[in-house]
């Protein structure tokens, strides 16, 4: 900590000094450097931190510039006027190019907002009031008193000021509830959503952002050249720009900065070639693409987990998972009444009817299991309880209101919350981030306090991160806090997945196939978990193969086959019906081979033996 | 009504040029889910490549082209074997990869040809039809002709041949296709140079319409991207509905709005997309969430 | 149908075979042998490595360890698109038809590594006389079939690679018990005509009735192994099933 203040120091003092060194002309090569640095830093929050592909980013740059030069020419307003309605404006149509990402994403959105950005440049070069494909001139030098800023060193000071708080903030958005809210909609969206991340909110918020500091940028370039022409906003510029924050690193604001600070320096350096240039960029972006994804500012990470390998190769480490330590026991005078009720519910793909009719209710303080052979429609049932299908026909009531259209983000609000068959943490997060995902309960309209009230967000993120660490120390997970998930073993993901899911505190817990994957030991230890999680009030429904861990576990079990409910009862009651025995084994003549067995008297063996 | 009609008529040839561009792309989508943002530049390289055979080398207009197809067929096997390590991996990062390609291939172009472009003669100099009053210039007719046999080509080799059924039966399901032996790495890399040599004819015949620059992929490229969105991704009839849509779209708003033409293209593009994300004859939803 | 291939000393030899997804260990060490001519079933409970074997045989997930042997030839190096020129024919899990192709040409694409010329019609017509429903649907797409006729599709394109040995995954998943029915009686069939089978199932009726030999796996490893007529009145059976 010490040390990163004492480099941010020296920084400011080389920041403030640098001007001193350097000539006319090399001061207004840094001029623009700082103004493509700060359009590569929303740059980054869109697409980097929140995984939205925003090829529109010049074009918000150009909203900014043009308005400053449009209001100030053609109105007559104040140049620091102008620049505040023009910082609105770009807000304004960054608002407007995000909504299409509410429908699409990925590539779909690159080629919307690409074709927006097409379409505003085209508009620059035609429309009366932009001056064509001239432009416009005559921009006032914005007015300081007892400071010239027509002097570019003078400038320099205005832009190195605007700039430092400008990353400041973003780094603050980053490393803070909205950032990471952002980080994990774009690592996993589905995981997002289903922790109460109010996704749509998010994607704009991208947007949002994007456009602030194109705004921003816009502004500065104004009042630094008072003059703007279509050229500046071309789509080959967009593709710079993209180049800038692919090669510094999309995911870290300092990597875009880097990148957008070297790439303008070495663009000036090589103007006399500059389509040499533009080669070697392109070159480097598809070899960084294919060899160093994360840019250079990944390249330290990269060298400091290789050099963690090698060390860990020799001392193994130290982190361990830990016991669980149990929840305190709720009064159980508390269950009562029916928490969610699944009534006919048919889900139909296509051509196939996935659950056909199904009817399930859970009361209140059970631990209910659901079982069926391959393909029988269990996680599609989770699916549909959790807001991520619609379905077909047929209602689904939780906590007593109707959810059965409800958002898995509405839903994780009322208390619900999932696991994943398959793993979905958010892979670029820490662990102590993955379960603060889940903690944060604030909602995204609370970013009002990131405009105005920032020590709120403060106080409010290090009282999240005790929380955190509580629940981290419940689940024996203390030690892989700062850990990356991928890079832990899979009993222990699957532990961090569980954690995760009762950060939101629940009032229903979705375990889908919580035992796949686990050895014995982790078996017992989940079953552990699974009782103390529903006596601490919540109720649990899992879903699971093992069929040992169902029996010992649940009070209640419910079987599907092909999408239809065969079978509902205790353990014993399900394992003798014959439905559930021809589903299983293909006939029930087997069955009749030998039941004098009773199911109770062999299990108690098998867990000992499971057991190292 | 004449205007309407006229109109039409040159959305038509445009729009079989956008059509070719957009099949390129979607057959590479498809058969393996890359999303190539060089695909244009390719086009734009084809463009010269047959304007030069055509002009410097004085080849026939039909020899230039084929010798377009076959450099940029090259070109679009280099792009793959690039990218392949990615493919079926991470999306938005192959999509920068062809976007840096594209780069490449646009500094390349202005390496090699100069920065200034050209102006390509019509191959064909007679003069335009007088069709019910409706002027139909011979060229346009020859692009749709072209354009539409490239149509059936396509369709017949999907369709027809054991290699362009194998190309689909990757496509739709690379485990099984694996499976019956077929060599999914080849078969991606046929469909890519097969899709370059599209981009590479719907450059070369868009020469002679428009002027030939480094930054034509640029245009080309991101109305050929919308029609492939518009018709549905990935899919082949999908791409000519789609490309003759836009097409006659740019048409309609150079008539009604002249300079804001591309404004308003993109404005009703994006409103449509938005409307029916997955595009006209589209399946997959897109939207993850 | 013919199956073709005098040579009957191509045994099928796995041995120690293991696969591992990321961290987790989903088949430890897994060995078997197929003789020409018999069938072998691989029964076990969901999510007991049973698939995994099976893909990590084809080539289609990598190995972590294990040779594999057909007669002669080793076959541990060779790729999973290869397998089929020596003669084993897959029939994958969840069918996996070629859904936007017609029936036909997903039977067709099973003689890919050939030319289509009248053998490959002649031999089209013997996979029509084993599933007529299939010639009624022939210019259907597959997707559109249901979950039986895709199935009979998907083991049809596997004849059509004129394999020796038939490798099926599941094929009893999702359907009717009268399906299963007609399943079994074409995996008989071609018992009959000499096709080695290995067949990979969760319904042990179904595997009993078809195979000679079965293993039983649990959590990746063989829990049992013994001809099909012991292991159908073992009761342990039913215990690896239901996890008692």
């Amino acid at each position: 900590m010490k040390s990163r203040l004492a480099a941010t120091g020296v920084l400011v003092l080389a920041a403030w000094a640098l001007p001193y060194g350097l000539g006319g002309y090399t001061v207004h090569v840094v001029n623009i450097a700082l103004i493509y640095a700060l359009l590569a830093i929303g740059m980054g929050l869109a697409m980097g931190v929140s995984g939205q592909i925003n090829l529109a980013q010049v074009a918000f740059f150009g909203v900014g510039a043009y308005a400053v030069a449009i209001l100030t020419t053609h109105y007559g307003h104040g140049f620091w006027f102008s620049a505040l309605l023009a910082v609105l404006a770009t807000v304004v149509v960054g608002l407007f190019v995000g909504v299409p990402a509410l429908r699409m994403q990925s590539h779909y959105l690159g080629i919307v907002t690409l074709g927006l950005a097409l379409g505003f440049i085209n508009w620059i070069t035609n429309a009366d009031i932009t001056g064509g494909a001239d432009g416009i001139s005559g921009i006032p030098v914005p007015a300081l008193p007892g400071v010239d800023l027509s002097s570019e060193y003078l400038y320099y000071y205005l832009e190195a000021l605007v700039f430092g708080l400008a990353l400041l903030f973003g780094l603050f958005v980053v490393h803070t509830s909205l950032g990471r809210r952002l980080r994990a909609m774009r690592d996993d969206a589905l995981a997002a959503g289903a922790m109460g991340a109010e996704i749509p909110f998010l994607r704009m918020t991208a947007f949002l952002l994007a456009s602030l500091y194109g705004g921003l940028a816009g502004v500065l370039y104004a009042g630094l050249i008072r003059y703007v022409a279509p050229e500046t906003f071309s789509i080959a510029n967009m593709f710079i720009l993209l180049a800038m924050v692919i090669i510094g690193g999309r995911r870290s604001l300092v990597g875009c900065v880097v990148g957008a600070i070297g790439l303008t320096m070495v663009r000036e350096w090589l103007s006399d070639f500059s389509t040499y240039a533009q080669l070697g960029y392109g070159v480097v972006v598809v070899l960084m693409v294919v060899f160093a994804p994360t840019g250079l500012a990944g390249v330290p990470a990269r060298l400091r987990t290789l050099y963690e390998r090698r060390r860990r190769a020799q001392q193994s480490s130290r982190a361990e998972l830990r016991p669980f330590i149990p929840y305190e026991v709720e009064d159980r005078s508390a269950r009562d009444g029916v928490l969610l009720s699944v009534e006919g519910v048919t889900q139909q793909f296509r051509g196939l009817r996935a659950l056909d009719e199904v009817t399930l209710t859970v009361r209140k303080g059970e631990i209910r299991g659901v079982v069926g052979p391959n393909g029988s429609g269990k996680t599609t049932l989770f699916n549909v309880i959790s807001g991520f299908y619609r379905a077909t026909a047929g209602t689904v009531g939780f906590a007593g209101s109707d959810t059965t259209t409800a958002r898995p983000y509405t839903l994780s609000l009322a208390g619900l919350a999932r696991t994943f068959q398959n793993l979905r943490l958010f892979g670029q997060l820490t662990v102590r981030e993955n379960v603060l995902v889940a903690l944060d309960r604030t909602r995204t309209h609370t970013i009002w306090q990131y405009a105005l009230w920032q020590p709120g967000v403060l106080t409010r993120e290090r009282r999240l991160r005790a929380q955190a660490d509580d629940i981290l120390r419940r689940y024996g997970l203390a030690d892989f806090a700062e850990a990356d998930p991928s890079s832990l073993p899979y009993g222990i993901q699957r532990r961090i997945e569980i954690a995760r899911a009762m950060a939101a505190r629940p009032r229903l817990l979705l375990l889908d196939e919580p035992a796949a994957g686990l050895n014995g030991g982790e078996v017992q230890q989940l079953i552990r978990i699974v009782r103390s999680i529903r006596d601490s009030g919540t109720t649990v429904i899992l879903i699971e193969h093992n069929m040992g861990l169902v029996m010992s576990l649940c009070e209640k079990v419910t079987v599907l086959s092909s999408g239809r409910v065969i079978a509902e009862g205790t353990p014993q009651e399900v394992v003798s019906a014959p439905e559930v025995i021809e589903a299983y084994l293909g006939d029930s003549d087997l069955a009749e081979l030998d039941l004098d067995t009773p199911p109770s008297a062999a299990r108690p063996d098998r867990a000992k033996e499971a057991t190292p | 009504m004449q205007d309407t009609l006229q109109t039409l008529v040159s959305g038509l040839s445009l729009g079989a040029v956008y059509a070719l561009v957009a099949m390129g792309f979607s057959l590479v989508y498809r058969t393996m889910g890359l999303v190539n943002f060089a695909h244009a530049d390719i086009a734009m390289i084809g463009a010269y490549a047959a304007s030069t055979f055509y002009l410097t080398s004085h080849l026939p207009f039909a020899v230039a082209m084929g010798l377009a197809i076959v450099i940029t067929g090259a070109i679009g096997l280099v792009i793959e074997r690039v990218l392949r390590p990615l493919e079926n991996k991470d999306f938005d990062l192959m999509l920068i990869g062809t976007i840096g390609f594209g780069i490449v291939l646009q500094a390349l172009a202005i390496i090699i040809w100069g920065t200034t472009g050209r102006a390509v003669p019509s191959p064909l100099d007679s003069a335009p039809l007088d069709v019910l009053g409706i002027r139909i210039r011979t060229y346009d007719l020859l692009v749709m002709a072209v354009a539409a046999l490239a149509v059936v080509a396509l369709a017949f080799f999907l369709s027809r041949t054991k290699r362009g059924a194998a190309m689909q039966a990757v496509a739709m399901d690379h485990e099984a296709a694996t499976a019956v032996g077929i060599d999914v790495g080849r078969s991606n890399a046929l469909a890519f140079a097969i899709g370059a040599g599209l981009a590479a004819l719907a450059g070369g015949l868009v020469g002679p319409m428009l002027y030939v620059d480094a930054s034509l992929g640029g245009a080309l490229g991101i109305k050929g991207f919308a029609a492939a969105m518009l018709g549905g991704f990935g899919s082949i009839h999908g791409a000519v509905v789609g490309g003759i849509a836009i097409g006659v779209l740019d048409s309609y708003a150079a008539g009604h709005f002249q300079g804001y033409s591309v404004l308003v293209t993109f404005l009703v593009f994006t409103i449509a997309i938005m409307i029916r994300p997955m595009g006209i004859f589209g399946e997959r939803t897109v939207s993850r969430a | 149908m013919k199956v073709s291939g005098a040579d009957t000393v191509r045994r099928l030899t796995v041995e120690d075979l293991s696969v591992h997804y990321g961290g987790v260990r989903a088949v430890t060490s897994i060995g078997f042998t197929v003789e020409p001519g018999q069938s072998v079933g691989i029964i076990g409970a969901n999510g007991a490595g049973k698939t995994s074997t099976l893909k990590a045989l084809m080539g289609l997930v990598p190995r972590s360890s294990g040779r594999i042997r057909l007669g002669d030839h080793d076959l541990t190096r060779v790729k999973a698109r290869d397998m089929v020129r020596h003669g084993i024919g897959y029939v994958p899990e969840g069918r996996h038809v070629f859904p936007g192709l017609t029936a036909e040409k997903n039977l067709l694409l099973g003689a890919y590594s050939r030319a289509w010329d009248e053998d490959t019609h002649r031999q089209l017509a013997e996979v029509y006389a084993l599933f007529p429903v299939l010639e009624e649907m022939r210019e259907r797409l597959a997707g559109a079939l249901s979950g039986g006729q895709q199935q009979m599709l998907a083991i049809g394109r596997a004849l059509m690679t004129r394999p020796r040995l038939l490798v099926l995954d599941e094929p009893s998943m999702g359907l009717s018990p009268k399906l299963v029915g007609s399943i079994l009686d074409v995996l008989l069939k071609l018992r009959e005509e000499g096709l080695s089978l290995l067949l990979v199932e969760q319904n042990a009726k179904l595997t009993f009735g078809v195979t000679n030999h079965c293993i039983v796996m649990e959590n990746g490893e063989v829990a049992m192994n013994g001809t099909s007529a012991q292991l159908s009145h073992d009761p342990r059976v039913r215990e690896v099933y239901l996890g008692l």
